[in-house]
């Protein structure tokens, strides 16, 4: 695929998901809070869009402004480096790389930085206390993260994700190593900082990170922020349910099928879970997920040999 | 351009702020349900700056700074609630009942994003703190490596940290408009990290709130179906800003909905909200162990004294309630979850009361039972004792848990205005 085409897909494939993402959050916001009626929902994201475009840019004492401009662009950056490397439908690739999977998971390790330079720079209490919990909520979550993801890659004998996704016609990996899809997406709560794991940006710090941001840079960060939920759903339709395989409907339909599938499903524990401590969020991640982890790499290694 | 952004941001709620002072509880509640308004928790991300309720007169403390901290294009409306506030320009005011503020917040926000309004300029000078340029020897502020006010502002200080390591120490002040702590609270406290060394309460910024019918059930007797409704609601309205700061936002807003119009027939749909506050997780999540009281220091203290295992509740002494049967409700953890517990289990039981009450009356003879604890006639509410307990408890915790430990208390800083304004008058 040449470079330009590549660009405007993974453009309008994002920007495509992301209203959709903002679209359910609505309809599921209005749903637990007991209104009826959610044909506004459709064009709710579109008029807050618009509402913080014409807002100015706030200005603290002393922000390290380079960084700050930076962090949500770099966030934004990373989620569609992340989708490059699914397929969407058989070959259809944008990064045809041989180590898919690896591509993914550095793009996403990165998030960390890109959250925290954006509550660094702001010079202000609230947000760089959130910098801080991403910190802490990316270490803890990320071994468990990699563990589950590279698991996948074992019945495959390959880090391409074409190969991790063609390995699944006969059974899928959600059944054949039944603790990775559970695992993959809370970590993949914590590495996107969504609800209920929305540690960085939670309201106990007045919006964490963002709490000084205001006008297109929120507008940018929120859309960044969904952009990484989505690519952490795209990659978990592919390593766990299949990705573009299934009978009947065209491949690149069973993707979008089984992505808003998963993504119905964070969005919907974010309005139904509520949010843990920081404290009960890092032990999580160490006391529960990462034994749960390595006990999916070893039980699923030894089935492979 | 503007024109055609500001045509499409007509849709989307207005981001407003709210600075709210006594007597607003119930119309904060309100205006949360309403879909053209979004209430927000920082000045940054509004475009309406909503001064409502009552204040003590002059200054509002804080209130020029989230003016200013409110990005352009911003606008100030003011609203109160019982009628209008005399020393605020006719242009910034509105008058009459929350639909009319509604359809203000929704005007002014449309005018000033076309343009049609000029957008508020800053109310302070966009000065320096402290003077530095030029002192010391490299001009920065400084003295040196250590010392000075560099770039105007003073160093952190150091203080061991729980480690043992000597760490820097942050002194601020939160408050008393921060959308994670109650309308009015001001704390000055010392951070290492997120972790909190000290605690300091700052005079209030609210006059006292006043809850007429607990206070007239200090003189009259008055009908138990009235008090107990009003308990299930003040309870279900703290449980609504509760959610919300947890960041459960639409739990809370079904909350806050219940809370309109509440009847003793609404039993069935408070229990299936309550069941699903509980499927949250929270008390096991975000709440358990948090911010255990002394129960010998917590008398008095209605709920949190219950959750802490007291039978406390001066119903207990009133025949009405004697001859309904009544036993209170109560816990043993002492913590923010059985805090919790305590309030969701005396909503149920506020609803059955009303419920089984029919006309019979209470109290009215100098004691009554509120819902943050005993009122007495001494004029001290509940509250205030509660905001004393805040020092020693969030002493060591991290901010996120020292919020869930301030809202568990349902804190009532305008309860600390009753008490100081007895005192100030004597002086």
């Amino acid at each position: 695929m040449s470079p330009a085409w590549a660009v405007a897909l993974v453009g309008v494939l994002l920007m495509v998901s992301v209203y959709l993402v903002a679209v359910m959050e609505t309809i599921f916001g209005l749903r637990v809070s007991g209104v009826r009626g959610y044909g506004r929902a459709w064009a709710l994201p579109m008029s807050r869009a618009a509402l913080l475009l014409s807002q100015r840019r706030s200005v603290t004492e002393r922000p390290d402004a380079q960084a700050w401009a930076l962090a949500p662009a770099l966030l934004g950056g990373l989620g569609a480096v992340a989708l490059t490397a699914i397929p969407l439908a058989a070959g259809v690739e944008v990064a045809d790389v041989d180590a898919g999977i690896v591509l993914f998971g550095a793009a996403l390790v990165q998030v960390m930085v890109a959250v925290f330079l954006h509550g660094w720079a702001a010079n202000s209490l609230f947000p760089v206390l959130g910098a801080f919990r991403m910190a802490a909520l990316a270490l803890s979550v990320s071994i468990p993260f990699s563990l589950v993801v590279i698991t996948t890659a074992l019945p495959a004998e390959s880090l391409s994700v074409g190969l991790i996704i063609s390995s699944q016609e006969s059974l899928w990996n959600v059944v054949r190593q039944p603790l990775g899809l559970p695992i993959y997406l809370i970590t993949g709560l914590g590495f996107s900082f969504w609800a209920p794991l929305q540690l960085p940006d939670a309201r106990d710090l007045s919006g964490g990170t963002s709490a000084e941001v205001s006008g297109a840079a929120l507008l940018v960060w929120r859309v960044a922020r969904a952009s990484i939920l989505v690519a952490v759903a795209a990659m978990g339709a592919a390593a766990f349910l299949g990705g573009y395989l299934g009978p009947w409907l065209p491949g690149w339909l069973w993707m979008a099928v089984k992505t808003f599938g998963l993504l119905a499903i964070l969005v919907w524990s974010g309005h139904r879970i509520a949010r843990p401590r920081m404290e009960t969020a890092v032990k999580l991640g160490w006391t529960v997920l990462l034994p749960l982890a390595l006990v999916d790499v070893f039980v699923s290694g030894a089935l492979t040999l | 351009m503007r024109d055609l952004l500001a045509r499409l941001a007509v849709g989307a709620p207005v981001p407003v702020f709210p600075v709210a002072g006594g007597g607003t509880r119930e119309a904060l509640a309100r205006l949360r349900l309403r879909p053209d308004v979004h209430l927000v928790d920082t000045p940054r991300h509004a475009i309406v700056l909503l001064v409502l309720g009552e204040f003590p007169p002059g200054e509002i403390a804080g209130l020029a700074a989230v003016h200013d901290m409110i990005p352009s294009p911003r606008v100030t409306v003011h609203w109160t609630p019982g009628g209008p506030r005399d020393d605020v320009p006719r242009s910034m005011r509105v008058d009459g009942d929350d639909t009319a503020l509604v359809a203000a917040l929704s005007r002014v926000a449309g005018e000033v994003l076309s343009g049609t309004r000029a957008s508020e300029p800053p109310i302070r000078p966009d000065v320096d703190p402290v003077e530095w340029r030029g002192i010391g020897p490299y001009g920065h502020g400084g003295k040196g490596m250590t010392g000075g006010t560099p770039f105007g502002r003073p160093l952190a200080e150091r203080a061991p940290d729980r480690d043992g390591l000597e760490l820097d120490q942050l002194s601020v002040t939160v408050g008393p408009w921060l959308g994670a702590l109650p309308p009015g609270l001001e704390l000055g406290i010392k951070l290492q990290g997120d972790v909190i060394q000290e605690v300091e309460i700052h005079p209030p910024a609210v006059t006292l709130e006043r809850p007429d019918g607990w206070v007239r059930a200090l003189e009259v007797p008055v009908p138990v179906a009235e008090l107990e409704l009003d308990r299930a609601r003040h309870h279900l309205v703290w449980l609504g800003e509760a959610l919300r700061v947890h960041d459960l936002p639409a739990l809370g807003q079904r909350t806050l909905r219940l809370a309109q119009g509440l009847t003793p027939g609404d039993r069935g749909e408070v229990e299936r909200v309550l069941a699903e506050v509980r499927r949250t997780g929270i008390y096991r999540l975000a709440l358990r162990g948090l911010g255990a009281v002394d129960p010998s220091q917590v008398g008095g203290l209605g709920p949190v004294a219950r959750a802490a295992g007291l039978e406390d509740d001066a119903r207990l002494d009133d025949p009405t309630y004697q001859e309904l049967g009544f036993r209170p409700v109560s816990h043993r953890g002492a913590d923010a979850a059985d805090r919790w517990r305590q309030r969701i289990a005396e909503i149920t039981q506020s609803l059955d009361l009303a419920g089984r009450a029919g006309d019979r009356t209470a109290f009215g003879d100098g004691v009554v039972e509120g819902p943050r604890g005993r009122i007495t006639s001494d004029g001290i509410l509940p509250g205030a004792v509660t905001v004393d307990l805040l020092p020693e408890l969030l002493t060591g915790l991290e901010w996120g848990d020292a919020v869930a430990v301030v809202w568990s208390l349902d804190v009532d800083p305008t309860g600390v205005a009753s008490r100081s304004s007895p005192e100030g008058a004597a002086a």
